[in-house]
């Protein structure tokens, strides 16, 4: 091995370990990837954050802006799952326009997700009901921590099943 | 005789048209009058006794807040529960019932276009503080092509702001 080879050897191996490093530190245990829908103080629609639980509080962070709620002030806690398409937004809906019914068969593919739905009161008092999709399986185990950590709900986990936009057969 | 006749039928016909002038006139000179109010108050959605998931209630009360607020007739929007809402003496409180439901399906719509429409209709109240009624009437909000089932909240607070922007 030549001493380039040697040096370029450390390089990458520097750099993977500085990738791992940040990417641990981004992502303490418990905290969740996902996709926040609507509800949420000063979160855009559609936008993708992390979820997490600290000292009490359920923390959304969105480009390492973050927003506290504390869990004593989550009135109520609902958790379902959902799908969502694979190819979603503008681009999906172009997808329509294609040829030969070509966009109907694209928009059979979907992504399973679940759904957490937060009822729970700002620092004025003031109610709010958010919606975020988090990956498959999590949710559940999501609900138990939030409500270990104060949050209330007026069905237990793994009772629940709140479903926004399920292919069942439509409900009257 | 036949002249009698016609002139008869004639004059009936003029009587009966204006009639109908007249009271076209007396609805468009009795329109209702505006509300007047510094603040509305979103109440929680109630969901009566039709079943529909706790993602469209909340969804339907964040996107009525939203339009409520983007409508431009109210100063201020506030959120059930607020703390600044009892010192309001004009505030009208906004109560939407859920009176029917029908969550659709966002592949099916995609699929077939023409099923899987989802549909959500709600009885909008508007009180006063003393909880005397001043409008109440059902909107209804719909998805036939594009977007996902939630998407039918978004619709039918458009029509509650389009209601408001008539009435106050």
């Amino acid at each position: 091995m030549t001493y380039s080879s040697k040096k370029r050897m450390t390089a990458m191996a520097a750099a993977a370990l500085f990738c791992i490093g940040t990417l641990c530190a981004q992502q303490p245990a418990g905290t969740l990837k996902v996709e926040h829908q609507i509800g949420f103080e000063l979160a855009k629609a559609n936008e993708k954050g992390t979820l997490a639980i600290q000292n009490g509080s359920l923390q959304y962070t969105h480009n390492k802006e973050s927003m506290n709620i504390p869990a004593s002030s989550i009135e109520d806690v609902f958790t379902g799952a959902d799908s969502q398409r694979t190819i979603g937004g503008t681009l999906g809906t172009l997808t329509m326009l294609a040829p030969y019914g070509g966009g109907r068969v694209v928009s059979m593919f979907r992504n399973k997700v679940d759904v957490i739905i937060l009822y729970y009161r700002d620092a004025n008092g003031g109610f709010h009901g958010s919606i975020f999709l988090l990956p498959q399986g999590t949710s559940n185990q999501f609900k138990k921590d939030l409500l270990a950590a104060g949050a209330h709900a007026s069905i237990p986990p793994d009772a629940d099943d709140a479903k926004p936009s399920t292919d069942k057969k439509d409900k009257k | 005789m036949k002249t009698t006749k016609k002139l008869t039928s004639t004059i009936l016909l003029l009587f009966v048209m204006a009639m109908v002038m007249s009271c076209v006139a007396s609805a468009q000179s009795a329109k209702p009058e505006k509300i007047k109010t510094s603040a509305i108050e979103v109440m929680k959605v109630d969901p009566s006794d039709i079943k529909i998931s706790p993602a469209f209630l909340a969804a339907l009360y964040e996107n009525l807040v939203t339009e409520l607020a983007k409508s431009g007739k109210v100063g201020r929007v506030i959120r059930e529960g607020d703390k600044d809402a009892p010192g309001i003496k004009d505030l009208v409180k906004l109560q939407c019932v859920v009176t029917a439901f029908k969550e659709g399906s966002e592949r099916q719509r995609q699929v077939t276009t023409v099923a899987g429409a989802s549909k959500l209709s709600v009885i909008a109240r508007f009180t006063d503080n003393s909880g005397k009624v001043l409008l109440e009437q059902d909107v209804t909000g719909n998805v036939h092509f594009f977007g996902g089932n939630l998407k039918v909240t978004y619709d039918l607070a458009k029509h509650v702001a389009k209601l408001v922007k008539e009435n106050f």
